[in-house]
């Protein structure tokens, strides 16, 4: 394995909803971070909990890389794409079964035992709300047709 | 005096990532010019979050930096005159690969696109992935942050 590999892996469980063989993935105390939803912890519970929520609402996700490089200090660094239908409500947003793709970036630090320490999610949550019929960041459960 | 050895690739990571300094140190002066002059001449540009829902089109930060780029710098320092940054963390690879957490911040004096200007201010995670190539010019500019919580600072919240 190798942190390019263990990052591959990573998206593949993303695409899964297999939270459970993330765990697989992890470090012991691994964090995560996921900076569009303010929610810093732990991957065995924020972390597994917003897999659960993208699995239960997109339950045909696809998860594209677009680009990964490991640094120096091994670093997995990936852009990907999701995409996927609507089945249920998602943080807060309403089914309305709309089409949903979302540019995330993330940076997965690996240990020299090829463990995940921590995560950390970027993207805009901005889109992902127009994307899902969102028309108020005050009134999230209020959508467009 | 004796040198440690330094690898190669060691040391175009290291230059990658002096250089991406620099592009934050400019930015933090607000130096557009420097900005640009750090980055070759046809570097890309995506700044992911930045799309403008039009009734036939949607617009996009995409495109090259001598364009897109500098326009909107320009007219994001225009719009948040003490437009600073503050960077938390820099890694790169050996193929000039650099990716830059970095929290961006500024108080609103002018309308920004559709965030009309009530004085508010904000501060804002970002990630930057450059890349650098084998000149030291950056030649690509990935921009990555959460539109909703910045509009959310400047008290707009519309989604669209």
């Amino acid at each position: 394995m190798s942190a390019r590999s263990v990052a591959q892996e990573f998206f593949a469980c993303l695409q899964s909803g297999d939270a459970d063989k993330v765990s697989g993935l992890l470090a012991s105390g691994a964090t995560v971070a996921l900076v569009p939803l303010g929610v810093t912890g732990t991957m065995a519970g924020e972390g597994a909990a917003y897999l659960q929520a993208l699995a239960e609402a997109f339950p045909d996700l696809m998860v594209r890389t677009r680009r990964l490089f490991v640094t120096a200090d091994n670093a997995a660094v990936a852009e990907v794409t999701l995409d996927g239908t609507q089945a249920a409500d998602f943080l807060g947003a309403v089914n309305q079964e709309k089409h949903f793709d979302l540019d995330q970036a993330w940076i997965l630090q690996v240990d020299d035992q090829d463990r995940i320490t921590a995560v950390t999610g970027y993207w805009c949550q901005n889109q992902a709300y127009r994307r899902l019929g969102v028309k108020r960041l005050d009134k999230i459960s209020i959508t467009a047709r | 005096m004796s040198t440690s050895p330094v690898s190669p690739a060691a040391t175009r990571a290291t230059s990658a990532q002096a250089t991406a300094e620099s592009f934050f140190d400019a930015y933090r002066r607000r130096d557009v010019e420097a900005m640009v002059d750090l980055c070759a001449d046809n570097a890309k540009f995506r700044y992911v979050p930045f799309e403008v829902w039009a009734r036939q089109r949607v617009v996009r930060g995409d495109g090259q930096v001598c364009t897109v780029g500098k326009a909107i710098w320009t007219t994001l320092i225009d719009a948040f005159p003490d437009l600073s940054n503050s960077v938390t963390s820099v890694r790169g690879d050996e193929d000039g690969n650099v990716a830059v957490e970095v929290s961006i911040g500024g108080t609103q004096a002018r309308d920004f696109g559709v965030i009309a200007s009530r004085g508010g201010h904000y501060d804002l995670p970002h990630l930057f992935l450059l890349h650098v190539d084998g000149d030291g010019f950056i030649d690509d500019i990935v921009a990555y942050w959460d539109s909703a919580d910045w509009q959310k600072q400047l008290d707009w919240l519309e989604v669209d």
